[in-house]
């Protein structure tokens, strides 16, 4: 189970989300109407994942992560928007998000993009947990 | 580049690909049916906006404002839609209603903008509602072009405001 922060301008959409999330057998960690209140609500609560809006008033989701990343390489982030220009996509990345969302969402786009985080997560302990055995055999 | 090459931009460049994802996301995405998808689009002096209106604007290199209005029986269809039959407080009625006006707007530009100009990405402001304003008029240095899309339950009204040289004469997408 993930323990999730919420972060959107938009009343509906974080109200969404948070149901999709609990449907899926996560817990809400928080949420947050804009950036900076992200950013503080991340150092607070350290939740595991973040969903992150793009498009917001005060300061916009691709400078939250730059700046979540500053303190915070550990919790994974997914941008959720209505872009789906590339450079938006690549800019997020960049930013140090590891998933992406486009807009109009639902309970399965937010289980598929979770699910694709967590698999690449997953092969990666599994690939460590691999090599340390592999050690150990030496 | 004469005025009506420039105003044919503001149509077919902006206006046009938001018909199209705003009549895809009413059908596909909300299940509310678009009687006619033939949609005219005008360029009118002056605008008169629906009481439920949002607005946001694009940044970048190219800047229009979009404003987008639903009649109340359509907003009402559309927060059911987006409730997703989930039960709300009266209190919470209003400003569910302002979030997804906003919402609809955000994800409809979001979706449909792409800059013909020169590939750049095309930023969006937060979207923010309109509700005193009455009308739009167009001034000397600007465009309006604007469009009706009819559904079973109304209206929904989609207007782009643009200054009058919105594509410079060397880069005009038509010419490419």
């Amino acid at each position: 189970m993930l323990n999730i922060l919420v972060v959107d301008d938009s009343l509906i959409i974080r109200k969404n989300i948070k149901k999709y999330i609990t449907n899926l057998g996560h817990s809400i960690a928080g949420e947050a109407k804009n950036g900076s209140m992200a950013i503080e609500q991340c150092k607070d609560l350290k939740p595991d994942l973040i969903t992150m809006d793009i498009t917001m008033p005060d300061m916009d989701g691709i400078t939250a992560v730059k700046k979540i990343r500053e303190f915070n390489s550990k919790t994974n982030i997914i941008m959720i928007t209505s872009h789906g220009q590339e450079e938006m996509v690549v800019n997020s990345l960049k930013a140090g998000a590891q998933g992406y969302l486009l807009k109009p969402i639902n309970e399965e786009k937010l289980a598929q993009a979770i699910a694709n985080i967590y698999q690449e997560y997953t092969q990666d302990l599994d690939d460590e947990l691999l090599d340390d055995d592999e050690l150990l055999d030496d | 580049m004469n005025n009506i090459e420039e105003t044919a931009s503001l149509e077919h460049e902006i206006l046009s690909p938001l018909i199209q994802r705003s009549i895809s996301f009413l059908k596909d995405d909300l299940e509310i049916d678009v009687i006619s998808e033939n949609i005219d689009i005008i360029s009118p002096k002056k605008i008169k906006l629906k009481k439920n209106t949002a607005m946001l604007g694009t940044g970048g290199s190219i800047q229009v404002l979009i404003t987008m209005g639903y009649d109340d029986r359509l907003l009402d269809k559309i927060v059911e839609a987006f409730l997703e039959g989930e039960e709300i407080e009266e209190e919470e009625l209003e400003e569910i209603q302002e979030s997804v006006s906003c919402e609809v707007v955000n994800t409809i530009v979001g979706n449909a903008l792409k800059n013909p100009l020169d590939g750049t990405t095309l930023g969006i402001t937060p979207p923010i509602l309109i509700s005193e304003a009455k009308s739009l008029f167009r001034q000397k240095s600007s465009q309006i072009a604007s469009a009706t899309i009819k559904t079973e339950f109304g209206e929904m009204l989609l207007t782009a405001i643009g200054p009058k040289e919105l594509f410079s004469k060397k880069l005009n997408f038509k010419e490419l």
